[in-house]
């Protein structure tokens, strides 16, 4: 049998030890009426298969796919086709000393994941300029789920006499996160309220005002939001601080942190984000994972494994799981979060990614999407019949255009994966699209895809 | 902050950081340069670059590999954690896993260009169907506890589309229950009630039929038990529950036990999760990611994560969106999907008499360990037991004054990773420390007859030398850490890192 090393005689022995006839009679506890029986069809599975069979039959499965690599290729909103170091794949998914391990709760034969945990963190803190990250969130959606729900409590416990249960959702957050908002809300019975986004792309000001009701105790926003538009940051959390409500940004593109202010520096009270873009493959949407940073004064609050330096017996610097009294195994059902297995590899994957960047890179990588950003933005702003839904606003690496619906069939063709139907995440008219840029993009895809527009 | 160390090995990324040393450089740009302030206008920038350390590729690389020698992984070590099922993680998984086709795979492509992929999710479904004995599954969640939310957040939209939301407000949790359980129901916003187990580490029959009532929304139950044992009332169990209208939870983290064996929906289970990290080999990870989907009973089917996957009458696969009871979302997109397709990788390997043969080497393994130790450690239900079993510090406490995080890190200096220390709690042994031993049945019998050994003779060293055992571990990177003062003055960065 595939990967068991027992041998008949190994198991007769073990057997004879435990004064057992046979295996079956260690499910004792199982009544006999539905235990499977053996070579019994019950359980409708397919025969054993050895590496060949099984890489042969994957592979067969692949052959029933595309990908980006396939395509010139436009598509982002929320998962970025950005260059994975080759360094990422070797130090963290074919490491066998990180890969099978597990969550490092006994420290001294779990170093090496301990100290990459703590300079994860340390990485998270440089890119968002807050004092705390944990060790990272199954993903950008649940990660504003659990910000959401943090942040109340913040709201929630400095208002005690209150009743403050209002979560606003303001401007064009990614759909995926808002539903998943929205999910998390509805079964903790908190209120949800919507604010839109203006004709500029930006949060609606006016209608974040009227939202801001004294039952509001959170708001969420996301900067560059689903749109590709960066927000004014700093208004929306003066507005959401007036207010006395805790203030939410989520990041999609964690590579925007490289250019744009830190949200400590914004104000912000909890940033969260999609780590995908930092050294993790697309994957269909997973695994990556979601990172959460806030102010020291909140650590107390926050969900998920946190690793703080501390020493050994011996004075040695060393690393180690800290403040579990927030977590489930300890706290139980006053736990801040019911999290447990996280994606560690993943948030190795990202500091692996970063270091290969390095502080030169990372900059460097922020200022090459811009200019592509920018240099598609014209080129296709430039095409008859096509024009840009948010001409005035800053973009990061991403932009809505507007020009015939029904596009994409025809790009695809071409071998051009376009901008997203907006229409078809329900966040637009048909005839909008989401373009992507990273720096993969070239000037020649780029070119490629304006010409398929003017045709 | 200490000094920083003399050795490069053990500096941290930040420490080896020097202006000026490179190790990604970008293709030169291929089109305009752009002023940043000028292009982002309107946007605020930040004031410096972000402290990322500058590095050479050979010290990055070194660095990690530094990193990676000071853990104890399952390619290197006996890693019994109970609870956790460290088994084999098969090389192919990855190798299949890393390929463009996956990796370059993108969530908005039109269904058509990923008929593959959803072809697997739909066979991964087939497969954990066929193993719960249930009618439908989602592969959304992203771990266990991920999974348990999912389950509880459907039971909860069930019973308010029957009107009975207002009144269902509790969730039964046995006491021995993981962690995530009872933080679980407390996110889902139900209170959470425990019951005691009766002495023989069963559910206690009497004590259920006492609390469970017309405000019981369900309850949470894991069989075998976070005790290692399978719960032999199962089905009475269900009958109670049902009989006031509410609903049975199985977590299902110790499906290793029992997978092929007997397919809990003969429980007369609603709902359970899978902990495809643990029974079907999607590698830790040090942490993650996992995957933790939840196969239901057709009665909760309506109130499953949306998108659900569909195959067509023309044998084309789709997703369906409209499902308008649906809960919703849990997370971003369909779930950890590279986690998906190195389960279904394991799991088409096993197929169906190798998903048998798993489970019952697994249990053959943690009863051998018992028998083989119950002279030396007390056996906290010294019963035939499932995939693991759960001894305590009874007798070296007493006779030695020596401790479950004694004797676990003792076992580090013969090369072992502990076994699960943390939970049970001592008020669910008894009032003394757990140690939970699982050993999965990818282990040879040499390196189970080794560990024996080992726990032998760290019962004789309690007796003869017990400041050996309290003062262990003696061979590691670190000696014993300071968890405490991590907790009272943590410190959560590199300072270097932040002007
Ligand atoms: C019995 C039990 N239930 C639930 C969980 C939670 O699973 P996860 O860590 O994948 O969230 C675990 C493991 O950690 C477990 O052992």
């Amino acid at each position: 049998m595939p990967f068991i090393q027992h041998t008949d005689e190994d198991r007769a022995e073990m057997l004879k030890a435990i004064g057992a006839k046979s295996i079956d009679d260690l499910y004792v506890d199982i009544p006999a009426d539905i235990r499977v029986k053996e070579n019994g069809d019950k359980v409708k599975l397919n025969p054993s298969m050895g590496e060949l069979e099984v890489t042969r039959h994957i592979n067969a499965l692949l052959a029933k796919t595309k990908n980006a690599g396939n395509y010139a290729f436009f598509r982002g909103a929320g998962i970025y086709n950005h260059h994975v170091s080759t360094l990422a794949d070797h130090l963290a998914l074919y490491e066998g000393d990180f890969i099978t391990a597990y969550t490092p709760y006994q420290p001294e034969c779990s170093q090496g994941t301990l100290t990459s945990v703590f300079e994860f963190q340390s990485c998270i803190t440089a890119l968002t300029g807050f004092e705390v990250s944990n060790a990272g969130m199954y993903d950008g959606a649940s990660a504003l789920a659990e910000a959401v729900l943090m942040g109340y409590r913040l709201t929630a416990d400095k208002f005690r006499k209150e009743t403050r249960e209002t979560v606003v959702l303001a401007g064009a957050i990614h759909p995926e996160y808002a539903a998943t908002v929205k999910t998390y809300c509805e079964t903790t019975g908190l209120k949800l309220v919507t604010v839109g986004a203006g004709k500029d792309g930006r949060v609606d000001a006016g209608a974040l005002k009227a939202a801001l009701t004294r039952e509001a105790a959170v708001v969420a926003i996301q900067s560059p939001n689903f749109l590709g538009v960066i927000e004014d940051v700093e208004s929306l959390v003066k507005q959401a601080h007036e207010a006395e409500t805790t203030i939410v940004q989520v990041i999609a593109e964690a590579v925007s942190l490289s250019v744009l202010q830190t949200p400590a520096d914004a104000g912000i009270d909890i940033c969260v984000g999609e780590g995908q873009s930092i050294g993790n493959h697309m994957f269909m949407g997973g695994p990556a994972f979601g990172f959460f940073a806030s102010r020291k004064d909140f650590v107390r609050k926050m969900p998920g494994r946190i690793v703080s330096e501390t020493t050994d017996r011996d004075g040695r610097r060393a690393f180690a799981l800290a403040l579990a009294t927030r977590e489930q195994h300890i706290r139980r059902e006053k736990a801040t979060s019911n999290i447990c297995t996280n994606q560690a590899l993943c948030a190795l994957r990202a500091l692996i990614q970063l270091a290969a960047w390095g502080k030169g890179g990372f900059t460097e990588l922020g200022r090459q999407v811009v200019a592509k950003t920018q240099f598609a933005r014209k080129a296709l702003a430039a095409v008859k019949g096509v024009e840009l839904a948010h001409p005035d606003a800053p973009v990061f690496n991403e932009f809505v255009i507007k020009a015939k619906p029904g596009l994409d069939a025809a790009l695809i063709k071409q071998g051009i994966m376009g901008g997203l139907p907006l229409e078809t995440v329900g966040m637009g008219q048909p005839g909008e699209y989401l373009v992507a840029v990273t720096e993969m993009t070239t000037k020649e895809d780029i070119d490629k895809y304006a010409k398929a527009l003017g045709a | 902050m200490s000094n920083i160390p003399e050795n490069p090995a053990d500096r941290l990324l930040f420490e080896l950081s020097k202006p000026g040393r490179r190790c990604v450089t970008f293709p030169k740009l291929d089109v305009p340069e752009v002023d940043i302030a000028d292009a982002l206008k309107g946007a605020k920038l930040r004031t410096e670059p972000a402290r990322l350390p500058e590095i050479g590729e050979l010290d990055l690389v070194r660095h990690f590999k530094n990193l990676a020698k000071k853990n104890f992984s399952v390619d290197k070590n006996f890693y019994p954690l109970g609870s956790c099922t460290m088994k084999y993680n098969p090389k192919i998984n990855v190798t299949l896993l890393a390929q463009q086709g996956y990796t370059k795979a993108h969530p908005y492509l039109p269904e058509h260009d990923i008929q593959g992929h959803l072809e697997l999710m739909y066979n991964l479904e087939h497969y954990l169907r066929e193993v719960s004995g249930l009618d439908e599954v989602t592969l959304q969640p992203a771990a266990g506890a991920h999974g348990e939310l999912t389950g509880v957040m459907c039971i909860k939209a069930y019973f308010e589309d029957r009107g009975e939301g207002a009144q269902r407000t509790e969730f039964l949790i046995p006491s021995a229950a993981h962690g995530t359980n009872p933080a679980t129901a407390a996110m889902a916003g139900f209170k959470a009630v425990t019951l005691k187990e009766a002495a023989n580490g069963n559910i206690d029959i009497e004590e259920l039929k006492k609390k469970v009532g017309p405000q019981t929304a369900g309850m949470m139950i894991t069989n075998p038990s976070t005790l290692g044992i399978l719960e032999p009332k199962m089905r009475e169990i269900a009958e109670i529950l049902h009989g006031v209208g509410a609903q049975l939870y199985m977590d299902g983290a110790n499906m290793n036990a029992i997978s092929g064996i007997v397919q809990p929906g003969d429980y007369g289970i609603d709902v359970m999760h899978f902990n495809l990290h643990k029974t079907f080999s999607v590698p830790h990870g040090g942490g993650g990611p996992g995957a933790g989907p939840i196969a239901v009973r057709k009665h909760l089917a309506p109130y499953l994560p949306k998108p659900r996957i569909k195959k067509n009458a023309d044998g084309t696969f789709s997703f369906d969106h409209d499902r308008p009871k649906s809960v919703g979302k849990v997370r971003s997109f369909f779930g950890n999907f590279g986690a998906l397709v190195m389960a279904y990788t394991y799991m088409t390997q096993l197929g169906r008499e190798g998903v048998r043969r798993m489970s019952q080497n697994a249990v053959l393994g943690a009863n051998y360990i018992r028998v083989k130790l119950r002279d030396f450690y007390n056996v906290h239900h010294d019963r035939t037991n499932a995939h693991e079993v759960v001894f305590t510090d009874a007798k070296q406490d007493k006779e030695n004054g020596v401790h479950t995080l004694d004797i676990a890190k003792r076992l580090i200096d013969y090369g072992i990773h502990p076994m699960t220390i943390y939970f049970p709690l001592p008020q669910n042994t008894g009032g003394h420390g757990a140690m939970m031993v699982e050993p999965t049945e990818t282990e040879s019998k040499e390196s189970i007859d080794y560990f024996i050994e080992c726990m032998k003779k760290i019962a004789q060293e309690c007796k003869d030398n017990p400041e050996l055992v309290k003062s262990a571990p003696h061979t590691t990177p670190v000696s014993k850490v300071d968890e405490k003062t991590a907790s009272t003055n943590p410190q959560l960065y590199c300072p270097m890192c932040l002007g």
